[in-house]
């Protein structure tokens, strides 16, 4: 595989989830303050964490630096990271409000 | 303490610190059936890409930190819990903020 092998998917994944969402599912949590409150709830712990499983000196999972576009910010976490973690909250919460409108 | 189990320590403090939120609404374990339908087609979609960024070695689990079980094919276990654990803290979060707003609404 060459180049941005993390990069590419993870942007296509926060692209999908809005689709799923725009084109299908039509929840209207983006529409949804408690969402994006929520959202930064979950960065605000994702940096500690994350930060703690990808720190060099000890890392549980490591990168190839030539599948990203090299930026790791803040500490250790490649940027990308941020991309797949909004793209998996993001869907597991349209899934589940999915459920609740159609009660 | 041994560092191969660093990642699942913090799995399960993950779900510790979020687990009094379940007091919030109608909660999120008091809906299995609901959380097993949010959960589940995302975290298999999530295992796939697993899969395949580790076959592609676009990232790598490092043998000194992580528990050393895993599932086919060269997937740690702590991926798993991973797909589980903070699907069901977002949840929680969620479900306590949505509460939460609601309540100063109704005011």
């Amino acid at each position: 595989m060459t180049g941005l092998g993390y990069t590419v998917p993870a942007v296509l994944a926060v692209v999908a989830v809005c689709a799923l969402e725009l084109a299908l599912l039509r929840t209207g949590l983006f529409r949804r303050p408690a969402y994006w409150l929520s959202m930064l709830i979950v960065l605000g712990f994702q940096i500690p964490v994350d930060g703690w499983l990808t720190k060099r000196s000890s890392a549980s999972f490591s990168y190839d630096d030539h599948q990203t576009i090299g930026l790791r910010f803040p500490f250790d976490i490649p940027i990308e990271d941020f991309l797949f973690g909004f793209a998996l909250v993001t869907a597991v919460l349209l899934l589940w409000e999915r459920q609740r409108l159609r009660r | 303490m041994n560092d191969r189990w660093q990642y699942l320590l913090v799995l399960a403090a993950c779900l510790a610190i979020t687990a009094p939120l379940e007091m919030f609404g109608s909660g999120v374990y008091r809906h299995p059936r609901r959380l097993l339908k949010a959960v589940l087609p995302v975290a298999v979609v999530f295992l796939i890409w697993d899969e395949v960024a580790v076959a592609g070695r676009v990232w790598t689990y490092n043998t000194g930190y992580v528990s050393g079980l895993s599932i086919p094919f060269r997937v740690p276990i702590e991926e798993v819990v991973f797909f589980v654990v903070i699907p069901v803290c977002a949840l929680l979060t969620y479900n306590a903020v949505s509460t939460i707003l609601d309540r100063f609404h109704r005011r």
